[in-house]
């Protein structure tokens, strides 16, 4: 067993440290209560978008938009990167600090990999394509739901990324892995909300 | 048999109990990546029903979101009747927004 958790009353950490303490387990049921409320945005912005996704006000359709070939790229960096948020946790179940680091930095790695190529088709759209925030209601659904989806991305790429520094800086603690397991299950909402937009909105799009 | 060596294997027992592998994850995955690429070939393929084909693909997204909800976020696992009300009180009210906004707007 590593030596990084010195914190803890008795040096000894253990298994599922994230609910050693009722703050813990407090942090881990009030995380659900919260995905619940984003659920109910995330539905909202799906509402907005089915309901406008055919007013294409003589701009651009989804069909002549989407690349299925990049969506599905999109789709399999995200999945891996939820693969290996699971691999964090499970590394953080048995101790290996610098195993957790490792793959919470391949997490957000991919987090960015998806962000980049997520601004390249955005920029795509709007350059060649001249399909802009205010071209249509369908394109304005468009912008508000994905750019919604990859703003939740962005945001857990810099909170991932200060976990792993917090990591280094105070090592496995009964206090840290809370915040590590938490951030996993909103990697994981993350990509569940995406499977909802690759089908619905690409897919479906393409659909007709 | 010793105490000691009673109790030591019961530890090598529990221990392993425990530390759950990484077989059961990547299995979640493949399973994962099979419903996304039959959505994908549905669509690329064509030609098939279109009604057919959005419910194929409502199909496959529903799956694989319960599949990952349940294993990778841990929903199925004990102690967890709180988190599934949290979530099915979210998808319920979600949904009820997008069906509101559809008959709303178009009927």
């Amino acid at each position: 067993m590593s030596t990084t958790h010195a914190e803890t009353v008795d040096g000894a950490l253990p298994h599922e440290p994230e609910k050693a303490t009722l703050e813990g387990r407090n942090k881990v049921l009030s995380f659900w209560l919260f995905l619940g409320g984003e659920a109910v945005l995330f539905g909202t912005l799906f509402a907005t978008f089915l309901a406008l996704r055919n007013q294409t006000n003589e701009g651009p359709t989804a069909g002549e938009l989407f690349q299925l070939p990049m969506t599905a790229a999109a789709t399999l960096i995200l999945l891996v990167s939820s693969l290996t948020s699971v691999f964090a946790v499970q590394a953080m179940h048995r101790h290996k600090v610098a195993a957790l680091r490792v793959w919470l930095m391949i997490t957000v790695l991919l987090g960015l990999g998806f962000l980049g190529l997520e601004i390249y088709e955005f920029a795509e759209y709007v350059r060649a394509e001249k399909f802009g925030m205010t071209t249509s209601a369908f394109s304005s659904a468009f912008y508000t739901l994905v750019g919604f989806h990859g703003a939740h991305v962005a945001f857990g790429v810099l909170w991932i990324s200060v976990l792993i520094g917090q990591l280094y800086k105070k090592g496995l603690t009964v206090v840290t892995a809370p915040k590590v397991y938490v951030s996993a299950m909103y990697w994981h909402f993350i990509d569940v909300v995406w499977v909802f937009i690759f089908t619905v909105v690409y897919l479906l799009g393409k659909v007709g | 048999m010793s105490t000691a060596d009673h109790q030591a294997n019961h530890d090598v027992v529990k221990h392993s109990e425990r530390h759950e592998g990484p077989q059961k994850h990547i299995i979640v995955f493949i399973f994962s990546i099979i419903l996304t690429a039959i959505a994908f070939a549905a669509v690329s393929a064509g030609g098939v029903n279109a009604a057919f084909t959005v419910i194929l693909l409502l199909v496959m997204a529903v799956l694989q979101v319960l599949v990952q909800l349940g294993y990778w976020m841990h929903l199925k696992d004990r102690g967890h009747l709180m988190p599934i009300l949290f979530m099915i009180g979210g998808f319920f009210v979600a949904g009820t927004a997008i069906v509101t906004a559809l008959y709303w707007v178009w009927w």
